[in-house]
């Protein structure tokens, strides 16, 4: 009976096994379409012999339960990837709203922020005009005129960044719940997973993880670190604790000179979160470098033409009679009192045109020898070393290429993000290629995509040294 | 030989070197040889091309030069996303054995502890 039994249960214990196995592969096959689901393969382990007429057979094997094909440096790397694609992404998207804003508009009637650099073109040649006839009328409203369009134009840029920089903080204030939401969840599957499987692989358990800690790359950049028993610790990419086995740590954020702060704790982290990557490196990128120095560029601008233009304005005589004194000042602008807040608050202080001071000091009213100092500001380095309209130049440029170089990260970070998933895929999906096949592809696509990077940079020297003479002194 | 100025249907290089990026972030291997073809077909084609053919081709060059430096990064991408493939290559065939002392490599056999 028990040879009968031993027999019986060798045979059912196979059976057995094979149907674990097939359920294995069933739920492969369900979860195929499943995010963050990874491969498992069933784990066999060998059955204590039985004896039968005092001959050792083996027992068969018992499926012991799933290993998920899974490797956490492929899947750190993709969460990294990640985390720089989406910190480039959503700084990519504020970058290009504000050179959309300097950006002219030749369809629109009126004037814009990307009018800024004929504005003081036009506004200059105003005075230039006005050499011809000082004491024109027409032509000092002009003046006015063209001093109230390049005010206006600079101003409302400058509005327009605050609301930016408004609507970025806004955005970046709202991540801060899902990232405590998927902490939370982190440190519960992390329980969890140390409590079922500390020594193996959680299979479904650790699907869930991954998936949170990939939702998580893409909000905010991280650290992962495998702990014992199967745990990950979760740290802010500057070292900040996050998730600790089974306890998170809560991101808070507050206001602070009227901009959203992050903390863990009593620690501020704003400025690490900004360079650590994700979204919100991204949001806190535009919010506290790209639009400030946008901003500090338009002072620079309003600032330097404001005092400039007051001062000369000051220094000569009007068309009553009148030079310019400190009790009574003949600005055309508003006076700045610092270069911060110039841009915002730039408008024109004067109303009536017969106050431009055409004039030299002492000089009778049909003089134009300061209506020429002034038309001449034009192309002086009254700007930081540079003439006004190159420096909007030089600004407008430099944009420019900061847009360029962050959509090319851009461009790659994606490329590389959709590389890994490929390997990833291959890896621990359901899928029919193998580790090996992937591999492959991902070798022979960078030694073609090499090769005709060499071939293009070989025609690219060639053509662009055509015509260049070389000296030879 | 095909002259250049005949080649009408040629893409702007701006447009080769973008679906290159594209088609090694996707690992098309087929296409990027495809592309490697038409790049040296393009090469062939240069060094017999009139002045007004290489000037137009210098200021695609020029257009695509933002292109280009994507394409870079794509590449270098690339290049550190396989050689963590590889590491885990070796990793996973056991290839790479963590804890064996560098100094043994050197020590010449049959040489005894102190032997440099």
């Amino acid at each position: 009976m028990g040879t009968i039994n031993s027999a019986f249960s060798l045979i059912s214990g196979a059976l057995n096994a094979d149907q674990a196995a097939l359920s294995i592969v069933a739920n492969n096959v369900a979860n195929a379409s499943t995010p963050g689901y990874a491969e498992e393969t069933p784990n066999w382990q060998e059955n204590q012999p039985v004896t039968i007429n005092g001959v050792q057979y083996g027992a068969g094997v018992t499926e012991t339960g799933a290993t998920s094909l899974r490797d956490r440096v492929l899947e750190q790397r993709l969460d990294q990837q990640q985390q720089l694609a989406s910190s480039s992404g959503a700084r990519l998207t504020a970058l290009n709203s504000i050179q959309a804003l300097f950006t002219p508009d030749s369809g629109s009637a009126s004037s814009t922020a990307g009018d800024i650099g004929s504005d003081i073109t036009s506004f200059f040649s105003s005075f230039a005009s006005l050499e011809a006839n000082p004491t024109n009328n027409s032509l000092r409203e002009n003046v006015l005129s063209s001093a109230t369009t390049l005010a206006g134009d600079v101003s409302n840029a400058a509005a327009s960044l605050n609301q930016q920089s408004a609507a970025l903080d806004q955005q970046a204030s709202g991540v801060t719940s899902q990232v405590n939401s998927l902490t939370t969840s982190l440190a519960q599957l992390n329980q969890q997973i140390q409590t079922a499987s500390p020594n193996a692989d959680a299979g479904p358990l650790e699907d869930q993880r991954q998936e949170d800690l990939s939702q998580l790359s893409q909000l905010i950049g991280i650290n992962q670190i495998t702990t014992e028993n199967n745990g990950i610790s979760v740290t802010t990419t500057s070292g900040q604790t996050l998730v600790s086995e089974n306890t998170s740590f809560q991101m808070t954020s507050g206001t602070e000179a009227g901009v959203t702060h992050f903390f863990v704790g009593n620690t501020d982290i704003t400025s690490q979160l900004a360079s650590g990557g994700g979204e919100l490196g991204g949001y806190l990128t535009a919010r506290d470098q790209d639009i400030p120095s946008a901003m500090n560029s338009l002072d620079q601008l309003a600032y330097n033409i404001s005092t400039k233009v007051n001062t000369l304005n000051n220094a000569g005589t009007d068309l009553e009679g009148v030079t310019g004194s400190v009790a009574s000042p003949l600005n055309i602008f508003s006076q700045p009192t610092a270069v911060a807040g110039s841009a915002v608050s730039m408008s024109v202080a004067m109303t009536d045109p017969n106050q431009i001071a055409a004039a030299a000091a002492g000089a009778a009213t049909g003089d134009n020898t300061n209506a020429t100092a002034m038309a001449n500001l034009a192309g002086q380095t009254i700007v930081n070393g540079q003439t006004p309209t190159d420096f909007f130049s030089n600004f407008a440029s430099t944009l420019g290429a900061t847009v360029s170089g962050v959509q090319d990260e851009n461009t790659a970070q994606n490329a590389s993000v959709t590389q890994l998933q490929t390997q990833n895929d291959a890896l621990s999906s359901v899928n029919l290629n193998d580790e090996a096949g992937a591999m492959s592809t991902l070798q022979s696509s960078y030694q073609a995509a090499s090769q005709v990077f060499t071939m293009l940079n070989t025609i690219m020297v060639s053509v662009l040294n055509l015509g260049v003479e070389t000296t030879v002194s | 030989m095909q002259q250049y100025g005949a080649r009408r249907e040629m893409p702007e290089l701006k447009q080769l070197v973008t679906e290159a990026s594209r088609a090694l972030a996707r690992l098309d291997a087929s296409r990027l040889e495809e592309l490697a073809l038409s790049c040296q077909a393009l090469n062939r084609d240069l060094a017999v091309a009139g002045e007004e053919d290489r000037v137009e081709l210098a200021r695609q060059a020029r257009d695509a030069a933002g292109e280009m430096a994507a394409f870079a990064k794509v590449l270098d991408m690339t290049r550190g996303n396989l050689n963590v493939m590889f590491r885990l290559q070796q990793l996973l065939s056991g290839r790479l054995e963590y804890g064996e002392s560098p100094a043994r490599e050197w020590a010449p056999p049959g040489s005894g502890h102190g032997d440099n």
